[in-house]
């Protein structure tokens, strides 16, 4: 008898529309590779006890109670991102999101990455851990945590780094935490599930870790829906530091904050960073945040890096004309939030980026061979600009004016 | 729980039950069969016997309020009228006998459909594409379009004209003796497959695609990426997270379909003789026994009226956002 | 533009925008460039084909007088479909069947849109409590089985319009048939139109309309008529969908006319005479397939239709 159904959703599904939805690949399931690792349960209040009294920004290995991955290197950096690729299959094109970027994180750092939306800073974030659509994947590349390559692991090996090592606290917005669940319980989750511990005492912790980032432990009872905007936000961020991971990575987490609240998540942020000695990576478009928050910065712009350094010398000293761009619109870092968009023209088409410099087509200073040739990365005193305006054995110091071979912007690029 | 929200609910099916009875009474005085307009076309009968019968009937006195009361009233006593077919029969009494079989049909049919056709979604919207999700969206599709009956001659004549492994007919072998409960029980078990299979059938067609849609949505989610960058295992990922999200349009769904599954049990209780409601229904159909008919039309209805306020009460247990 | 004048005086032809065939053209290419689009047209011209032609395919209708065939024979020579208790050739009836079960689909389907888009541009546009109360009544309609329903209205109708005859040709027992499901089954169209209107009373036009002074009536049929009207189409194909199912349940209850059998109708019989119970396969085979296949068919036009048509859809695709 023909009934509600709604018969579109059988033709829809007839069709394979959905094959584009997010959705991550079904590799083969097995047990958890934590209880191969030799971890058993932990106990809740030494973890706390000890987080609490590490020495502000000391390597983590000195502290941690609990072992390193079997195949860890304690001496190599944290983090080590080599020549990252990620791209997308689409029906249109293959949308080449990140396209060799390179990065180091180490212990105790606060690494923020910047730029423009769709110029794959999430895609970058999203990879390290390979939480990709299914439509995604890592080409090329590597990814070096404490000297363990992430790439060519399996999705049950991986599974060992998500969260115990790797976390993301995301843009707060309200789909982020399962709506039908209360917030205790999610943040319970990781710990009864990943490090085994019993129900009530992973309710206790998380009661705990509530009361670290600010929330009343008998809010957690609450589910997300009757939370506001920013204890969300606090919220999730206890959710990432269940299991006391080595770097935990901000996407956006201020975003969808008004003013007020962004500065106190900012705070307990930078509070948390000194207290548990936390790596933190910070991925958003606005500048200040990461002036206020970060050690060093890295730009980005359509897939690949245009600058990366310490934040002051970055911000102060702009090299790359991209960078200088952006900053100009800031007459003050501190004190202004503006839009980015006093750029002329648009970012590029990642299905079809212009060869050579991605930013080429928008940049004042683009000479002939921007067009033509990816400009290699040069490195000046713990700064490293991808620009054609700074070679090998440069004084170093930032180039404002157009050389007089410039041929300058052109036309729009890309679609609008 | 709200308690403001579950009073409005609550008034919000008093209120169309009581639309419900109102439509009844104007139907009654509508039908054809209505007793004055029978009694008008017999010549042969007397004027002080059709005064007396009016009078008997409560049709002598205006239609507002009085006759509207006497109705209602009479409904809420629980008498329907009497049957023009089984003469003098209450049709309260007609009714009981029946009601227990389509109970058992429509009931175990919708247990069945909600448990295989929500896993057979949620497993095939899970992991899209293979085989079992075309075959299973192939077929869905068409069973979408079958009407339960033909579903179920189909059934019938495959499995037990051809095959020969179930009853043709009826709820008990006709005539037949048993040497105990278990054998009584096996009877009426081999004569219940076929009829709970055509009706599970055709429900779990639909229910099926719309979890697996319903999945598909969840897939999207934020909260989905946000167990996954946790580490857990992709099962524990679909049962905690994407499953009870996914099952909220589910459960609206289940309910919205109460009123057309009563449409689909009817035929197939046709077709298999399954001495039910429905085939009370066909039957007072067509011997035009319309206080049976209305009284069939008043239970039904009610009856899921009152379901979909469960599952309406249900449903804010469910989905913690639904406040008043 | 021209001037009217100068259209008035002959000078000048009225050229009517050139959309509208060349529109309908287009649309159909997109669905047949779709899958199950193709399949699904593909399979309503074949049956729109044999309702047309009954009579030149298989020679007029066979009754119980005209009927030559041995009672309930399997199909052999002669009769590639085999018999029914009657002895009337199965094929006979069954593509006289399409004839009639696709008129009154049609019919069916037209009342229950117009009802149902009325109702919903009523509603949606006056707003206030017309709306409160048209969507109470919508919701009630909604809840109820309006299956039921409809076989107690149906003796109702039929007193009205007395018990025998014809109206424009069709026998009263379908035009019964037609009306109830027209009355019972507006009720989603009224809520999809319904909520399409409310999206389009917020636009600019509509204000427009009104600050010039248009009567309601005016703004409703030309402004917001217009723009529904992709979403009615999309949303009647479907419709037909259900019409048929609902009339072909209809008829296998009893509703149905022996003299006039749709698909549903001849399944009546064949229950009646237990067709199943004696195996009699080809008499359920040819109606029962034919329905799954013009409803599964709308069913896929309508899926298709309505993801290129459903303003709503538009964007996700």
């Amino acid at each position: 008898m023909s009934g509600p159904v709604d018969p579109r959703r059988l033709v829809d599904s007839v069709e394979g529309a959905d094959s584009e939805i997010a959705g991550q690949e079904l590799a083969n399931e097995g047990a958890i590779q934590d209880e191969a690792d030799g971890l058993g349960p932990t106990d809740a209040t030494s973890i706390s006890q000890a987080a609490l009294e590490r020495e502000p920004g000391g390597p983590l290995l000195a502290r941690r109670k609990w072992p390193l991955p079997k195949q860890a290197d304690p001496a190599a950096p944290l983090l080590e991102v080599t020549n990252l690729t990620t791209y997308f299959t689409l029906e249109s094109g293959t949308v080449k999101a990140v396209d060799g970027v390179s990065f180091r994180l180490d212990y105790g750092e606060a690494l923020g990455i910047a730029g423009e939306s769709g110029c794959g800073k999430t895609t970058t974030a999203l990879s390290l851990v390979q939480i990709l659509p299914s439509n995604a994947r890592i080409r090329e590349g590597s990814i070096k945590l404490m000297g363990i390559d992430l790439v060519p692991k399996t999705e049950n090996q991986l599974r060992r780094y998500r969260w115990r090592e790797i976390s993301i606290v995301f843009q707060g917005a309200m789909n982020a935490l399962n709506p039908v669940r209360r917030v205790r319980d999610q943040i319970a989750e990781p710990l009864e599930a990943r490090l085994g511990q019993s129900p009530r005492d992973a309710r206790k912790r998380a009661g705990e870790l509530l009361e670290l980032v600010g929330i009343p432990r008998k809010r957690g009872n609450a589910y997300p829906h009757e939370l506001s905007g920013g204890m969300r936000q606090r919220a999730m961020i206890a959710m990432a530091l269940a299991c006391d991971p080595a770097i935990v990575i901000g996407d956006e987490p201020t975003t969808a904050l008004d003013v007020m609240v962004q500065a106190q998540i900012l705070q307990l942020l930078e509070d948390l960073r000194s207290k548990l000695g936390l790596s933190l990576i910070l991925i958003t478009h606005d500048l200040s945040v990461i002036a206020e928050t970060c050690d060093r910065v890295l730009m980005m712009y359509a897939g690949r890096i245009a600058e990366e350094g310490p934040v002051d010398e970055v911000f102060r000293r702009p090299r790359h004309p991209y960078t200088q761009k952006l900053l100009a619109a800031f007459p003050n870092i501190a004190a202004d939030r503006r839009s980015l968009e006093v750029i002329p023209g648009s970012p590029p088409d990642l299905r079809d980026p212009p060869p050579g410099c991605r930013f080429a087509p928008r940049c004042f200073a683009a000479m002939a061979i921007c067009s033509e040739e990816v400009p290699p990365e040069i490195s000046f005193e713990g700064v490293r600009v991808a620009c054609h305006l700074y070679h090998a054995g440069d004084s170093g110091e930032p180039v404002t004016t157009a050389p007089a071979n410039a041929i300058g912007p052109v036309a729009e690029v890309g679609a609008a | 729980m709200s308690g403001r929200y579950l009073l409005n609910k609550i008034l919000q099916a008093i209120v169309t039950i009581v639309l419900l009875v109102l439509l009844n009474f104007l139907l009654f005085r509508m039908m054809p069969g209505s007793p004055e307009r029978i009694l008008g076309r017999n010549p042969n009968v007397s004027a002080e016997a059709i005064a007396a019968t009016r009078e008997r009937w409560g049709l002598d006195k205006p239609v507002l309020p009085d006759q509207l009361v006497a109705y209602v009233s009479s409904i809420a006593q629980g008498d329907l009228g009497f049957s023009f077919v089984y003469r003098g029969l209450p049709v309260t009494d007609v009714l009981a006998d029946r009601i227990w079989p389509t109970v058992i049909l429509f009931g175990l049919g919708e247990i069945i459909a909600i448990i295989v056709g929500v896993s057979l979604g949620a497993y095939t919207g899970w992991r899209r594409g293979g085989v079992i999700d075309h075959v299973g969206n192939g077929a869905s599709l068409v069973l979408y379009a079958t009407p339960y009956f033909l579903l179920g001659m189909f059934l019938l004549l495959v499995f037990a004209v051809g095959l020969g492994w179930f009853p043709t007919y009826g709820m008990y072998t006709v005539g037949a003796t048993y040497s105990g409960y278990l054998d009584q029980f096996t009877d009426f078990a081999a004569h219940l497959a076929l009829p709970l299979a055509t009706v599970a059938l055709g429900l779990i067609g639909q229910y099926s695609i719309v979890m697996r849609s319903s999945i598909v949505d969840t897939l999207g989610d934020e909260y989905v990426t946000t167990a996954r960058a946790k580490g857990l295992p992709e099962r524990q990922i679909l049962r905690q997270h994407a499953l009870p999200n996914a099952m909220l349009p589910m459960a609206t769904l289940i309910a919205i379909n109460l009123g057309y599954v009563v449409a689909g049990a009817i035929t197939v209780e046709v077709v298999f003789n399954w001495p039910g409601l429905g085939t009370l229904t066909v039957d007072a159909l067509s011997a035009r026994d319309y206080p049976v008919l209305q009284g069939i039309f008043l239970v039904l209805s009610v009856s899921v009226v009152v379901a979909n306020l469960l599952a309406d009460l249900a449903y804010q247990y469910l989905d913690p956002r639904v406040k008043a | 533009m021209s001037s009217p004048a100068a259209v008035a005086s002959g000078q000048i032809a009225v050229r009517r925008p050139p959309g509208r065939l060349r529109r309908v053209i287009a649309v159909l290419r997109q669905v047949a460039s779709q899958r199950s689009g193709a399949l699904g047209l593909a399979i309503l011209v074949f049956f729109v084909f044999l309702a047309l032609f009954p009579d030149v395919l298989v020679g007029p209708l066979q009754t119980a007088v005209s009927a030559d065939g041995p009672p309930m024979a399997p199909p052999q020579p002669g009769y590639p479909l085999g018999t029914d208790e009657l002895g009337r050739s199965i094929l006979n009836l069954t593509v006289h069947g399409a004839r009639i079960s696709m008129i009154i689909g049609l019919l069916a389907t037209l009342v229950t849109v117009v009802v149902g888009a009325v109702i919903g541009i009523v509603s949606g546009f006056v707003g206030g409590r017309t709306d409160a109360f048209l969507m109470r009544i919508t919701d009630f309609f909604l809840v109820i089985p309006t299956f039921v329903l409809a076989l107690i209205l149906a003796p109702v109708i039929a007193e009205l319009f007395g018990t025998d005859g014809e109206i424009l040709g069709i026998r009263i027992t379908l035009i019964v048939i037609v009306v109830v499901i027209g009355l019972t089954s507006w009720s989603s169209t009224a809520r999809i139109i319904r909520s399409q209107t409310l999206s389009l009373k917020e636009r600019a036009f509509v204000d427009r309309a009104r600050v010039i002074g248009a009567s309601p009536i005016h703004m409703m049929s030309r402004h917001i008529l217009i723009n529904v009207t992709d979403l009615i189409v999309a949303n009647t194909v479907l419709v037909f969908a259900g019409a048929v199912l609902t009339e072909t349940t209809l008829s296998f209850v009893g509703l149905g006319d022996p003299f006039a059998p749709s698909w549903g109708e001849i399944l009546n019989s064949a229950q009646a005479a237990s067709a199943p119970g004696l195996g009699a396969w080809w008499y359920m085979a040819p109606p029962g397939v034919s329905i799954v296949l013009v409803v599964l068919a709308f069913t896929l036009v309508g899926g298709v239709l309505d993801g290129i048509l459903n303003p709503r859809l538009r964007g996700r695709r």
